[in-house]
């Protein structure tokens, strides 16, 4: 299934001290406190991964170890540690998944709010946005990295250049909203030119959205990874969770070694999951409906 | 009706070419050689002529592009550059598995996500809608090829309830064939189903709630029908419509699953084709699989719209 459901509605700017408000009412929420110290715990591996874990490379003495006291998570058919793996694979993970949203959010962002203010553009952009969200995405990325030399960069490229119709179909709904309100008139008979008015009157009104689309999108990024690299079109000097699932079909011993295929699987979870928490509580948070303000 | 038939198949033909046109054109600005990709070693500059006259890339671009369409109305998707047959000729083979597989997690989806859904509809806040909610966000975090991996090591290696891998054994015949069809077809669907069934029961769950709060529900409500009643034939009913467009909206997703299902359980369909061509970088095949599946997506989103019309008594054509 693709992104969940998001509410849509309009959100007037709101005083620092409300921003303080609703961020400690965000925290406080025990699902959205969790999820956001799961996803810091795992940027402090990614970034201190060679701290925790020296980089597998090379084949170790002890083959196809269970989970234990040395090996937390065993060890490959090769002899490398797992742990080492996944702790490695979480650069890759975060990378991607937050190089790729950015992309996709820029785009997005761009293309949804010019088609909520500038008729023209929006018929062009609609058409390209329902094929885009028509097509079946694995498919054509598999077409695309097989081309193309496949490392961190050009799976960044092309996640992110897939990623975007969804982002910009959310901000077009709401800034079509937004647009059609009596402010946004007034910025026009004040002679404010196109330009200003996306970006300083419309802008403003969606971004909470695009933050919350930053989160959606990122977790959507990392599953796409994550499949790609599974088929073999990861970054081959790059260690990746999908890498290692591909390595544990390959082996050939994955009925003994579950645990290669369950401890990158559960970091997968893990990672989405509190991604996706975390962006749909955000989401609550700042809908005035649910929060009684 | 006639109308908007027509234009709806209008509309997912126009699709097709955009995506047809944009990646021919993608592909050939993408750095590269394209003999590069076809022979490995060295050649010579007479051999790489001779490859690239062969294939028809020596041409102007665009001559290349109407004579790429003019082929692929045909039905010639090229020739694979490993199994030196026809690409066509290859996915069609194939195709039919896809189809089995993607299609019954399809059916069996829906099937089973509408009683949830609407349950927990029914009876909100209780221990089954809160468990779809759970579920249904907890869905979109699942990874396929883990689902599915997780499930071949514990329920068909270590447990030994179904096979491993492949699509049927080959030395059944009759009634037996057909047994054994289902029995390789459990854990590939299983896979799909759950990584889907959660999203899609919830979603439901949310349009049914609307639907339950409209007023001919009331009015049923006020006839004294019971509940019952109204929640399956009246509130049902007017459900079932757009649940049945939000999996058609759903297909592209579940086609890119049914490749990682297929390249996990080594299942003869279109997607371990693609992780075979993958391997081999057989380009041609590529290309080919990716036009097939978006058709086949295409085709069978427009046929949803297309039903959605015939059997929504609302809209008069």
């Amino acid at each position: 299934m693709s992104a969940p459901v998001l509410t849509e509605q309009t959100v007037p700017p709101v005083a620092p001290a409300a921003v303080r408000r609703s961020w400690y009412s965000y925290l406080r929420q025990p699902s959205a406190a969790l999820s956001v110290l799961v996803l810091l715990v795992m940027v402090v591996m990614a970034v201190f991964a060679p701290l925790i874990a020296d980089e597998p490379v090379g084949a170790g003495a002890d083959v196809l170890q269970s989970p234990s006291g040395a090996h937390w998570f065993g060890t490959d058919d090769l002899g490398q540690d797992i742990f080492a793996q996944v702790v490695w694979g979480t650069r890759t993970s975060l990378v991607i998944g937050l190089a790729a949203s950015v992309i996709a959010i820029v785009l997005g962002t761009a293309i949804g709010l010019a088609s909520a203010y500038f008729r023209p553009i929006d018929a062009v952009a609609t058409v390209i946005t329902d094929v885009m969200l028509a097509l079946p995405t694995l498919p054509l990325m598999i077409m695309l990295a097989a081309v193309v030399n496949p490392s961190v960069w050009t799976l960044t490229m092309i996640i992110g250049f897939f990623a975007w119709p969804e982002v910009a179909r959310l901000i077009r709904s709401q800034g079509l909203v937004v647009s059609a309100m009596p402010y946004i008139d007034g910025a026009r008979v004040l002679g404010a030119t196109g330009w200003r008015i996306v970006t300083r009157e419309i802008l403003p009104a969606v971004v909470s959205l695009v933050i919350v689309s930053v989160l959606l999108t990122a977790s959507r990024a990392v599953i796409s990874e994550a499949g790609l690299s599974f088929l073999g079109l990861g970054d081959p000097d790059a260690w990746s969770w999908g890498r290692i699932l591909l390595n544990a079909q390959r082996s050939g011993v994955i009925a003994i070694a579950w645990w290669q295929t369950l401890f990158p699987s559960l970091a997968i979870l893990l990672l989405v999951l509190s991604a996706t928490v975390a962006g749909m509580r955000f989401n609550d948070t700042r809908d005035p409906r649910r929060n009684g303000g | 009706m006639a109308r908007f038939v027509l234009s709806r198949a209008l509309k997912a033909v126009l699709t097709v070419w955009i995506a047809i046109t944009s990646t021919f054109f993608l592909l050939r600005l993408l750095p590269g050689d394209p003999t590069s990709l076809m022979v490995e070693g060295d050649m010579t500059p007479e051999m790489q002529a001779a490859l690239l006259k062969t294939y028809g890339l020596d041409r102007p671009l665009w001559e290349q592009y109407v004579s790429y369409l003019r082929e692929l109305l045909q039905g010639n998707l090229g020739i694979s550059f490993r199994q030196i047959q026809p690409v066509a000729d290859i996915i069609v083979d194939r195709l039919p598995w896809t189809l089995l597989l993607a299609g019954s997690a399809f059916v069996i989806t829906i099937a089973v996500g509408i009683p949830i859904g609407v349950s927990a509809a029914v009876h909100r806040g209780r221990w089954l809608d809160r468990t779809l909610q759970a579920l249904g966000i907890g869905g979109h975090a699942l990874f396929v090829p883990s689902v599915a991996m997780l499930l071949l090591v514990f329920l068909g290696a270590r447990l030994g309830w179904f096979p491993i891998g492949g699509a049927i054994d080959p030395d059944t015949r009759g009634a037996a064939a057909y047994l054994s069809l289902a029995h390789h077809l459990v854990l590939p669907v299983l896979s799909l189903v759950l990584v889907q069934l959660g999203p899609y029961a919830l979603t439901l769950r949310t349009n049914m709630i609307e639907v339950l709060g409209e007023d001919y529900i009331r009015a049923a409500q006020a006839r004294g029908l019971s509940a019952r009643r109204r929640v399956w034939k009246h509130g049902l009913r007017n459900a079932i419509l757009p649940a049945l467009t939000l999996m058609g909206l759903q297909l592209g997703t579940l086609v890119g699953g049914a490749v990682l299902t297929e390249t996990v359980f080594a299942y003869p369909g279109v997607g371990r084709l693609i992780f075979e061509a993958v391997g081999q970088q057989d380009y041609p095949v590529l290309q080919g699989a990716f036009i097939m599946l978006a058709v086949t997506v295409v085709a069978a989103n427009a046929l949803t719209d297309m039903l959605y019309a015939v059997l929504n008594p609302r809209i008069r054509l």
